[in-house]
């Protein structure tokens, strides 16, 4: 850990030195031991806050889009779901390739950050949830790289958790939802930190074309949830970030995986943020697709 | 709910038909004298796939019982391509509608073109019965915002 913290040092002193960079975009310490939390670096002489360790758990890659009508040149460190995170938003046509400089940092998992809130001090904090089922710890498309690969610990998808809940009967299904979105206090921080969702006007910032509400109850919320999700259907990359930052703990991952199995059986096994050009699976189709409406 | 309130009920359903196909489907049923049930509201849209899953959200959560989507057969599209595009969309929020815990009897997408009069008929009619037997909606509503309940139970 803190070979690649010295290293994350030395480039980043490096770039803003040389002039090459203009930010660059890391994590430091925050108050508590469970939070790292994104830093912005534009001197040289800053650059020791850069740390790295077990809870550099936050997406950098979605800062990225402020930095879009500047003249800056922005360095960012990125673990592997960054990197796919960078992808998509290249994607999308939201940020440009040659502002940035994507230094890939290749991470053996993050822990969660708020089970370790509630843990005593010295024990054992598992991993954070998308971590658990990670499948691209090492960064998929970077300028430069510090340290060395790790071996993926997952290699299929795993849909046991939608699985579970697809077995439910429709009124236990009904039940759930309800009460997971319930909870819902419609922040947006799910919304705010996906890099699938990257709009410059949300539609949920438009309560005004009669079709989308901010009322905060069951129905509105799950009304919410589903449509963020299908939003992000074949595009999120499964970082997790959105269920990571839920106050409320709501199990939004759910939701954005069951897209992702329904596009894996349906139109073929799909990975979102391994490319930067050609379609995704909702902007295109088959002729031979499934038909099951005759 | 009472038995009574469930045998007197008549559920709201509603339709987004395709201007193309299913829209002149509808009115050949209608210029054909063919007789369906009268809880259908069809709303005419440009294309299938102008028909966003939101829209059918929207229509569950205020009230409505059943909904049916229906546009031109894949390859018969005005626009060349709009329903196939549907098609994916469809699939997808259909299962997750089921995953929601909506009835998938509830919501169906169907293929009904400008020659098909007794196809609407028959896809209405069945819709109909079916959501009749499975009773009110009470899935994903927003009861606050809808200001006269389908049914009275307490009676």
């Amino acid at each position: 850990m803190s070979n690649i913290q010295n290293e994350m040092r030395a480039v980043a002193k490096e770039l803003l030195e040389s002039g090459k960079a203009t930010v660059v975009l890391g994590w430091e310490k925050g108050t508590m031991p469970y939070d790292s939390t994104p830093v912005m670096i534009r001197s040289a002489a800053d650059v020791d806050k850069l740390i790295w360790d077990e809870y550099c758990l936050q997406n950098l890659s979605t800062y990225l889009i402020d930095f879009i009508n500047t003249e800056d040149k922005v360095a960012i460190f990125a673990k592997g779901c960054d990197t796919r995170a960078y992808n998509r938003l290249v994607h999308d046509r939201r940020i440009n390739p040659k502002n940035s400089i994507v230094i890939g940092v290749p991470c053996s998992g993050m822990k969660n950050p708020k089970v370790a809130a509630k843990t005593p001090e010295g024990a054992e904090v598992p991993m954070a949830n998308a971590c658990k089922e990670c499948r691209y710890p090492n960064p998929v498309a970077c300028d430069q790289k510090i340290g060395s690969d790790v071996t993926p610990w997952c290699t299929a998808k795993d849909f046991s958790d939608v699985e579970a809940i697809e077995a439910m009967d429709a009124d236990a299904k009904a039940a759930f939802w309800k009460e997971q979105y319930s909870k819902c206090i419609r922040c947006y921080a799910c919304r705010n930190i996906c890099p699938a969702c990257n709009c410059t006007n949300c539609i949920f910032d438009q309560s005004a074309s009669g079709w989308c509400s901010k009322d905060v109850n069951a129905s509105e919320n799950q009304f919410y949830g589903v449509t963020r999700a299908f939003h992000v259907a074949g595009r999120c990359i499964e970082c997790g970030q959105c269920e990571a930052v839920c106050p409320s703990d709501i199990p939004i991952m759910l939701m954005n995986k069951k897209f992702i199995k329904d596009i894996d059986t349906l139109f073929g096994n799909y990975e979102a943020g391994l490319v930067t050009e050609g379609t995704t699976p909702l902007n295109s189709y088959q002729v031979a697709d499934p038909e099951e409406f005759m | 709910m009472s038995n009574n309130a469930v045998e007197n009920f008549e559920p709201k359903i509603l339709v987004f038909a395709c201007n193309w196909c299913t829209y002149a489907g509808a009115d050949l049923a209608g210029t054909s004298r063919l007789q369906y049930p009268p809880n259908v509201r069809v709303l005419r849209v440009p294309c299938s796939c102008r028909v966003n899953p939101q829209f059918v959200l929207r229509a569950f959560q205020r009230g409505i019982d059943g909904v049916l989507v229906a546009g031109c057969h894949p390859g018969d599209c005005h626009y060349t391509t709009g329903n196939y595009y549907t098609r994916r969309r469809f699939l997808l929020i259909t299962r997750m509608m089921d995953y929601m815990g909506i009835d998938s009897r509830r919501f169906h997408t169907r293929w009904i073109s400008g020659a098909e009069g007794p196809k609407f008929q028959q896809v209405v009619t069945e819709m109909i019965n079916e959501v009749k037997a499975i009773g009110p909606n009470d899935k994903f509503r927003d009861d606050a915002k809808i200001e006269v309940k389908a049914v009275e139970t307490n009676e």
